[in-house]
């Protein structure tokens, strides 16, 4: 298989502050990757400098075989920020945005604005099409932003908790949908994600992060004690302690399988 | 032979102004977005002050003017990019510093004060056969480069990260922006004045986005509109001897003013 993100003894610092250490990890064609970790513990930055916004301190990164920056160039890699910065109007509408996928397209403009169509049918944002980007709601911008992603034929895609906004229904049949575009086109995806629970079935690895790669591996084994632990310190172990705990739900669930 | 040298004045104003109307209009859509108004005032600022040290020093003003807003354009740019600094942040400190640089330098030159007069209003009855060859080249290009590059450039705007990870060059975009606004807004200044240069540059597309949501309907709206207002202007200020700049910006905000108070208007009703 081929290995499309490999990250060696990475450290990054931002203003003097070290933010990760030890980074290693290797990722292939077709792989699900779920980064998981508290808030502040450095998985932003990580797939910041997997893509070429952050330089390393120490180590490096191979994306696609190449330096991020180059390995960005062909237009082969998603990327859907956790907090994107916008203008308060776009003054595009949300077929435009998707359209913005197809910039490396060899494709007529017809045949462009066909795909983009169907693209939006699979997000269900196909009603909204010419509505104005900046007038739809949040979880209808995700998939908007979602459709612009897939509209790139990436080989390797990097979401940051793409499933905020996206109602609770709606997240199962996302992680589904992420799954089939994986099947069909054999894409790598690298994910951002708070809830473990409910990508476990999804994912055929996670990575728990806090500055350091407290854990590389598949989701039974990340289910442990220790793990968690050294991953949220104290906090988690109230947490896999208390059955009544209702927001950890999932982690219970998983925890016992 | 008054008469004749009349009609070559205005003819020029007519197509220089509409020239003016095309350029800036479209450039305005990407101010608006990018909330660019600061960098616009920033840059015109700046090239009062290079036109100030080509005067002073004998030079030809315009590329005094070109120069200095350009590196005004850049620094700002890059601050902006690179910096902790808001950019309405470091383009009042750039503009106010190269304003009174430039002021400065002027009252060093003398018998300048009518020429500062000219400066902030303009004289649009004054453009030349060589100013018009020049915009029509400058805009020519612009709008070729615009056009070509479009979606890339509305893709930066739209999200910088994204549109880079994506694979656009977006720093090569950026930079081109902000040199084609800064061209174009030496060029206005020096044929019309830093105040309607500012008002061609921002109220066109601010003005459309009050009835349009779409870009391709306002950079038509916009286009159409600057244009009716720059004719209308011309045409009154010559007839009734007005001084053509003021009475543009006049009918400018007269007419976004107007329309701001009729729509809030209704609005309560
Ligand atoms: N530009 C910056 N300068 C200095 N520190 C930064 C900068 N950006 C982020 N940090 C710090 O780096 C650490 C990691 O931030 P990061 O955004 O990667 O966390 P995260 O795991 O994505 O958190 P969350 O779950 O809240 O999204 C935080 O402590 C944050 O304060
Ligand atoms: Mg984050």
């Amino acid at each position: 298989m081929e290995k499309v993100l490999e990250v060696k003894n990475l450290e990054v610092a931002l203003n003097g502050k070290e933010i990760l250490k030890d980074i290693n990890l290797d990722i292939f064609e077709r792989e699900i990757v779920a980064i998981v970790g508290p808030n502040g513990g450095g998985k932003t930055t990580l797939l910041k400098t997997c893509l070429g916004f952050i330089k390393p301190k120490k180590g490096y990164v191979r994306l696609l075989g190449k330096n991020p920056k180059e390995a960005v160039r062909i237009g082969k890699v998603g990327y859907l920020p956790q907090k994107p910065v916008l203008p308060t109007k776009t003054y595009l509408s949300a077929l435009d945005v998707v359209l913005f996928g197809f910039i490396h397209s060899k494709l007529s403009k017809k045949e462009k604005i066909k795909k983009a169509l169907d693209i939006l049918k699979i997000v269900g944002m196909e009603k909204h099409a010419y509505r104005h980007y900046s007038d739809l709601s949040g979880g209808q911008q995700q998939r908007v932003s979602i459709g612009r992603v897939i509209a790139q034929e990436p080989k390797i895609i990097f979401l940051d908790e793409p499933s905020t906004g996206i109602d609770v229904v709606a997240q199962e049949s996302f992680y589904d949908f992420l799954k089939k575009i994986r099947d069909e086109k054999g894409i790598s995806i690298v994910m951002v994600t708070h809830d473990v629970g409910t990508v476990a079935e999804f994912v055929d690895k996670v990575i728990g992060l806090n500055k350091y790669m407290h854990y590389l591996g598949d989701i039974k084994g990340f289910f442990q004690k220790d793990i968690l632990e050294k991953l949220y310190g104290t906090e988690v172990k109230l947490l896999v302690h208390s059955p009544e705990c209702v927001s950890c739900e999932h982690f219970h669930m998983d925890f016992k399988r | 032979m008054i008469d004749l040298l009349e009609i070559s004045f205005i003819k020029n104003a007519i197509v220089g102004g509409l020239l003016l109307a095309v350029l800036l209009s479209v450039l305005s859509l990407f101010i608006v977005v990018k909330n660019w108004s600061f960098i616009n005032v920033g840059i015109s600022h700046a090239a009062f002050g290079g036109l100030a040290i080509g005067f002073y020093l004998g030079l030809n003003p315009t590329i005094t003017g070109l120069i200095f807003s350009i590196v005004v354009g850049f620094l700002i740019g890059y601050i902006s990019k690179h910096g902790k600094l808001h950019e309405d942040v470091s383009i009042g400190i750039l503009f106010s510093f190269s304003m009174a640089f430039g002021v400065l330098i002027i009252s060093l030159v003398p018998n300048y004060s009518s020429d500062l007069f000219t400066f902030l209003f303009g004289n649009i009855l004054t453009i030349t056969n060589t100013d018009v060859y020049m915009l029509t080249a400058f805009t020519f290009f612009t709008l070729l480069f615009l056009y070509l590059f479009f979606q890339k450039i509305m893709f930066c705007c739209f999200d910088e990260d994204v549109a880079y990870s994506a694979g656009v060059n977006t720093s090569f975009y950026y930079y081109t922006l902000i040199t084609l606004i800064a061209i174009a807004t030496v060029l206005s200044v020096k044929l019309v004045g830093v105040i309607l240069a500012s008002a061609m540059m921002i109220l066109p597309a601010a003005f459309a986005s009050q009835f349009f949501w779409h870009y391709k309907k306002i950079i038509l709206f916009s286009v159409v509109f600057s244009c009716i207002i720059v004719l209308t202007g011309i045409y009154i200020s010559y007839i009734y001897d007005l001084p053509a700049g003021a009475f543009i910006v006049f009918l400018y905000s007269f007419v976004f003013g107007g329309v701001l108070l009729f729509k809030s208007l209704i609005k309560r009703h």
